[in-house]
């Protein structure tokens, strides 16, 4: 039988049972809750949390816990995860996998506490200094949450790559019905991992780095790419939307459908890699994207002009929905897609 | 009777550090002490960033690249991980008391269950000998041409005595390198410290001053003369928090 | 069904939607369940929104609401966001008898306070609110309501209050 979770609750609880052994991060609202959580749990369960001085200090007591093969776990939000950007680049630098979590609060500087997706271009671009990426699942709802959290350090584990959940302020404070799966642990060996014996790790400045860089984001966007697509195939006005704003857009699908509109949805849950394989499920007469977030100026919709891009040989408008530090409404979106229709919008790519 | 000794394993490999520099001296100390604890294979070294970056290429035992300044934060998560291990941050004054500070007192405040080791040569050497917050007043660096004045940039900081101050720390010192006696007194910092690790004591820290004639512009000699005259009796030398015990 | 319970902090309009969410949930619908949080919580403001339904839930916030429990006067700010035709259930312990509501919701008015006082539970004006709501609306049969009202505060170990909040929520019921 499900039960009710809160979502800050639920990501952390899902951690433990996806194996993670340490904990190290800093208080910020909102996501103070993981921190919280796991400060109870993880003694009980004869793991490790430490709350760290800074976000800096927390991101590098995980680097050197993960170079260590220990499976291990930060989380923070907006100003907070800008701060722990440096140690991110050092874990990509390195090829060290970590599990990052980010509930996003609006705006720039100290912003506010507000749900929001403004810190999208940020984390999908790598965010620190180099050319990196950073694996980054954005989930719609607190079971889908849960199951991504799960799979996460297994992810990171693969790729030798620091992987994020993009969570929301909305997501990690509100609460839904929830199953969680059974512990487990990995017992084996990574291999090149931190021993003390002085085993090879993987070099550092390796001339070859430019090359080994490329061909590892390209197969990981070739591999792993994770998208929901409703009612695409035959629409004729899509909406691309991930998080929160993904639910009430595929609410406004409903909306529109009923009316007669061929709408339809494509939630990108990998936010990087970007679903560029979902846009080739949409084989009706495509007349318009558009782009719905909770974004000031638009962010996702530069991902959304690029798969249009590259998905198919006419120009297709793409348009943008951006709610700043709200979830969009589904009447809003219904009402923005009819003013598209009507030639009411202006596009933005 | 003869005694023959053989180079560490870990410092096996030539250092690219300048002639005269104290990195050299330390490396090989704390090697010697690693091997005499048996702990060739159980050591992991957290490296800071400044000339401590040379030791990518020389210290032959499992080294972690660190950014600047976050040493004790890595070496934190290290031994988190590692309990059974041996962790090291090996850092200079830039990274572990300017940039760095945060993280340095933090973990000395914790009592992170880790060794510090902080290179003092009284400037950011591997920039080219930038003022630090261990530049002694009147010291000409880069960024201090016309002497460091005090009255703008604060007294050289001794954090060994700071970290000496909270309650539960195992083991402060601080050593030097610019003579034979001094050697071998530091041998016995570095052992103290290492061991204050290995047997559960907490943590332990030890500055070691280092003569840096590149950056100071001076002969070897000099330099050891310098830091004899004009370090020491500024930063003085010995325990300053002794291990429970002894 | 999209449900909001406001009022001052302390008022326990957080726990009022964990109730009722638990109520939807016995029913095996999808549930979702949102606080106020951060600054919006300083200065005594307080809320949670509830919303369940067969079908999937767009956003957990507050979008067009079917049913307001107003706890305090401020709290009728959020009827301007009510659906035609909704319900606005009053504590009338804390919102003056003039106050100007538009026809085009229903009302009902109830001194959940003093009913709570009632039964020696003042601390469960909350409760006796959801009586009134349940009733009026026919959400869900009372015996399963209460099923979930003393399953919620066994879970936070208070199940010694059960009776106690089970009294407050008849005379919610029975009030209206």
């Amino acid at each position: 039988m499900k039960k009710m979770w809160k979502g800050n609750h639920a990501i952390a609880e899902a951690a433990l049972r996806a194996g993670c052994q340490f904990y190290a991060g800093y208080p910020i609202t909102p996501q103070t809750e993981v921190s919280e959580y796991l400060s109870a749990r993880m003694p009980e369960l004869g793991r490790k949390f430490l709350q760290a001085e800074n976000e800096m200090a927390a991101v590098y007591m995980i680097y050197g816990a993960y170079a260590c093969g220990m499976r291990s776990m930060t989380s923070s939000s907006g100003p907070g995860f800008s701060l722990k950007q440096e140690g991110i680049a050092y874990l990509c630098a390195n090829n060290y996998p970590s599990v990052l979590v980010n509930v996003q609060r609006w705006g720039p500087g100290l912003g506010t506490l507000d749900s929001a997706q403004t810190d999208y271009l940020r984390d999908t671009r790598g965010g620190g200094n180099g050319d990196y990426r950073v694996i980054v699942l954005a989930p719609n709802s607190i079971q889908e949450t849960v199951d991504l959290m799960y799979e996460v350090f297994d992810l990171a584990e693969k790729y030798r790559n620091p992987v994020e959940i993009l969570s929301e302020a909305a997501l990690g404070q509100m609460m839904e019905p929830v199953e969680f799966p059974e512990f487990k642990e990995r017992t084996e060996d990574l291999g090149w991992t931190f021993d003390g014996t002085n085993r090879p790790h993987g070099r550092i400045a390796n001339p070859d780095k430019p090359r080994m860089v490329k061909e590892k984001y390209e197969r990981i966007a070739a591999e792993e790419q994770r998208w929901e697509s409703y009612q695409v195939e035959d629409a004729e006005y899509i909406f691309v939307a991930f998080g929160l704003p993904s639910r009430t857009a595929r609410n406004a699908v409903d909306q529109l459908r009923a009316k007669g509109q061929k709408a339809g949805l494509i939630r990108p849950i990998t936010v990087w890699p970007f679903p560029y394989n979902a846009f080739k499920e949409a084989k009706g007469n495509v007349k318009a994207f558009i782009s719905v977030e909770s974004t000031d100026a638009g962010q996702l919709i530069e991902d959304v002009a690029l798969a249009a891009k590259k998905e198919f040989e006419t120009n297709i408008p793409v348009y943008g929905l951006f709610s700043g530090q709200k979830i969009p409404k589904t009447k809003e979106i219904t009402e923005f897609c009819e003013r598209v229709i009507a030639g009411q919008e202006k596009e933005v790519f | 009777m003869a005694v023959t000794k053989t180079t560490p394993t870990m410092v096996s490999i030539a250092n690219s550090f300048c002639p005269g520099c104290g990195h050299g001296i330390l490396n090989r100390l704390i090697a010697e002490v690693i091997q005499e604890k048996g702990f060739e294979n159980k050591t992991i070294l957290t490296l800071g960033v400044g000339c401590s970056c040379n030791m990518n290429s020389s210290w032959n035992g499992d080294k972690i690249q660190c950014a600047h300044g976050r040493g004790a934060s890595t070496a934190t998560g290290v031994k988190v991980a590692r309990k059974d291990l041996l962790s090291i941050a090996y850092q200079g004054d830039g990274d572990a008391y300017v940039i760095g500070l945060a993280e340095t007192l933090n973990a000395a405040y914790r009592n992170e269950p880790i060794t510090v080791f902080v290179v003092n040569n009284n400037n950011f050497a591997m920039t080219g000998g930038q003022m630090s917050w261990t530049t002694m007043p009147g010291q000409v660096t880069t960024s201090s041409v016309h002497g460091r004045n005090t009255d703008e940039t604060g007294l050289p900081i001794k954090v060994p005595e700071i970290v000496a101050e909270f309650p539960n720390v195992a083991y402060v010192a601080r050593g030097s390198v610019h003579s034979a006696k001094e050697i071998n007194r530091l041998k016995g910092y570095v052992r103290d410290a290492i061991e204050a690790q290995l047997s559960g004591e907490g943590y332990s820290l030890v500055e070691v001053l280092c003569p840096c004639p590149t950056n100071w512009g001076m002969s070897v000699k000099q330099s050891v003369d310098w830091i004899e005259k004009e370090v020491v009796p500024y930063y003085n030398l010995g325990a300053l928090k002794e291990r429970k015990g002894e | 069904m999209e449900i909001v319970f406001a009022g001052f902090g302390g008022q326990g309009v957080l726990t009022s939607g964990l109730i009722v969410s638990e109520m939807a949930l016995e029913e095996g619908k999808n549930v979702t369940w949102m606080p106020a949080y951060g600054p919006t919580m300083r200065g005594g403001k307080a809320y949670s929104v509830v919303k369940y339904m067969d079908g999937m839930i767009g956003g957990p916030d507050m979008e067009e609401i079917d049913i307001l429990v107003a706890m305090n006067q401020p709290s009728l700010e959020y009827a301007s966001l009510m659906k035609d035709g909704g319900l606005i259930v009053i504590n009338s312990d804390h919102v003056d008898d003039d106050v100007k509501i538009d026809e085009k919701y229903d009302v009902i008015r109830i001194p959940c306070l003093t009913l709570a006082q009632k039964v020696n539970n003042p601390k469960a004006a909350n409760i006796v609110a959801i009586g009134a709501m349940i009733k009026k609306c026919g959400l869900f049969p009372p015996e399963q309501a209460k099923a979930a009202l003393r399953k919620i505060f066994t879970e936070k170990g208070k199940g010694k209050y059960a009776d106690m909040n089970e009294a407050a929520f008849m005379e919610g019921y029975d009030g209206v």
